[in-house]
């Protein structure tokens, strides 16, 4: 999967493309864990190119979302893929992380 | 010439206010500690405030007070308000409450103290607050450092926002000046003073009816007597409390050996009157009537697929679901219902095909 990140941007553009699951989950987290750990407000994630996530890809949002909440941002995931949003559906997770 | 002669005060007024600028700093220190002993003691306490602010008499106040009444004082540590803290409530009944907790707090001078609220005639209005004079007791609180803390007064005001706002608007309109108010503003002054009075009692008897509702509703729910409970924001609250969906989240969660991340279910509120209901009757009947269906409609989503982690919504989302399309809803009425849940987007109208046909692969049909 690729993680792109332009952090200059406010908010912080993430872009996703590919799949995440078991196999590349901890590498996703890697890579956005200077957003988790630092002081970004808002992120803005763009999942036009992800194609799949697994249970711990969300948890990984959910980290990530926890973690710009409290420092008082938002996080917002744009442009999902069908497949992809029923996965957010499904869970639930599209009833507390931000999709537009 | 020092620099206090410049106020123009006779000598004792004059060696006061010298000795004023030697204990200013101990008074500095007086007014933090007890500002803040206060406040947090009003904060544990759990009382709502609207303010807690405080301060030392400037030099040149008290000069304007010792040049009006100097020789009513004998020493510097007469004068009882040359630190003051004062306490701005909600409610009415809220400052009983607060000077309650400084009476605990300090030793208070009873006969310099005053309850300006009981110092009206049957018929007039005024000026209301609640004024102790109060100092620290030694066996509460000493500063090595500072011993003077115990030596001197300080006053504590506790009064009503409605009555603080009074007093700043009776304050600026002048009556400590030398230009005389006439009658007449004054008497509308007066008069706006009773219906203030009025109001905060309202204001209390208000939050007093509001808290026995509160209490009458959770004896309700507790009681499990829902068709009595009207559904609102704080009877759902309430009914939540008592996790009712919880059972039907594990019993879907087990499926996938998921765990179940917890999340407020406030939400729901507006959907669960969209699609209908109206007392906790109303919900808790769905979640008997419908419980398996909805349970089924959740394990056919995540069945076959590897996730393992959802949301503690999870059984209620289904439930209201499978309820409105029993009811007869169909692609609006659900794309309505999910965009009450999530916002509006295009994705809403997908969502509901999509649910509209697993009801249909699962027997799921209107009633």
């Amino acid at each position: 999967m690729q993680v792109n990140v332009i952090n200059s941007a406010d908010p912080v553009q993430v872009s996703l493309a590919g799949r995440v699951d078991t196999t590349n989950a901890a590498q996703f987290q890697n890579s956005l864990d200077f957003i988790i750990k630092g002081n970004q407000k808002d992120v803005q994630i763009d999942c036009a190119g992800l194609d799949y996530t697994s249970s711990q890809g969300l948890r990984v949002f959910l980290m990530l979302q926890k973690a710009v909440q409290s420092r008082g941002g938002k996080m917002v995931l744009t442009n999902m893929q069908t497949q992809v949003k029923e996965v957010f559906d499904i869970t639930g997770f599209s009833n507390i992380i931000r999709i537009i | 010439m020092s620099d206090v002669e410049k106020y123009g005060l006779d000598l004792h007024c004059t060696m006061m206010l010298e000795e004023y600028q030697q204990v200013q700093p101990a008074l500095e220190r007086l007014c933090r500690w007890a500002h803040e002993k206060i406040r947090s003691s009003v904060r544990d306490a759990g009382l709502m405030i609207t303010a807690c602010e405080s301060r030392v008499k400037t030099e040149a106040s008290l000069a304007g007070k010792l040049e009006l009444k100097g020789g009513k004082y004998a020493f510097l540590s007469d004068i009882t308000d040359l630190v003051g803290v004062r306490v701005i409530t909600l409610y009415s009944v809220d400052v009983d409450k607060i000077a309650a907790i400084v009476e605990n707090l300090f030793t208070v001078d009873w006969a310099n103290s005053v309850d300006k609220r009981k110092s009206h005639s049957l018929d007039s209005f005024g000026y209301n607050s609640l004024h102790f004079i109060c100092k620290v007791p030694p066996e509460v609180y000493q500063d090595p450092e500072c011993p003077q803390i115990n030596d001197y007064s300080f006053e504590v005001q506790m009064r009503t926002t409605l009555q603080h706002m009074w007093a700043a608007i009776y304050h600026d309109t002048g009556y400590k000046s030398d230009v005389e108010v006439p009658q007449e503003y004054l008497r509308n002054l007066n008069r706006l003073a009773g219906m203030l009075e009025l109001a905060d009692d309202e204001f209390s008897r208000i939050r007093t009816g509001i808290n026995d509702y509160r209490r009458k509703v959770q004896s309700l729910v507790a009681s499990g007597h829902f068709d009595d409970v009207p559904l609102d924001g704080d009877t759902f609250r309430s009914y939540l409390s008592l996790h009712p969906f919880d059972r039907l989240n594990h019993s879907i969660a087990v499926v996938n050996q998921a765990e179940i991340h917890e999340i407020s279910l406030m939400p729901y509120l507006e959907v669960l009157r969209y699609i209908g209901c109206r007392t906790l009757g109303d919900v808790e009947r769905i979640r008997k009537d419908e419980g398996d269906d909805a349970y089924r409609m959740a394990v056919h989503q995540i069945g076959g697929t590897d996730i393992d982690i959802l949301v503690s919504s999870i059984g209620l989302q289904s439930l209201c679901s499978v309820t409105l399309i029993k009811q007869g809803g169909g692609q609006k009425e659900l794309e309505k219902m999910y965009e009450l849940l999530s916002g509006p987007s295009d994705y809403n109208a997908h969502r509901a095909s999509r649910v509209l046909q697993q009801a249909v692969l699962l027997g799921i049909k209107t009633n």
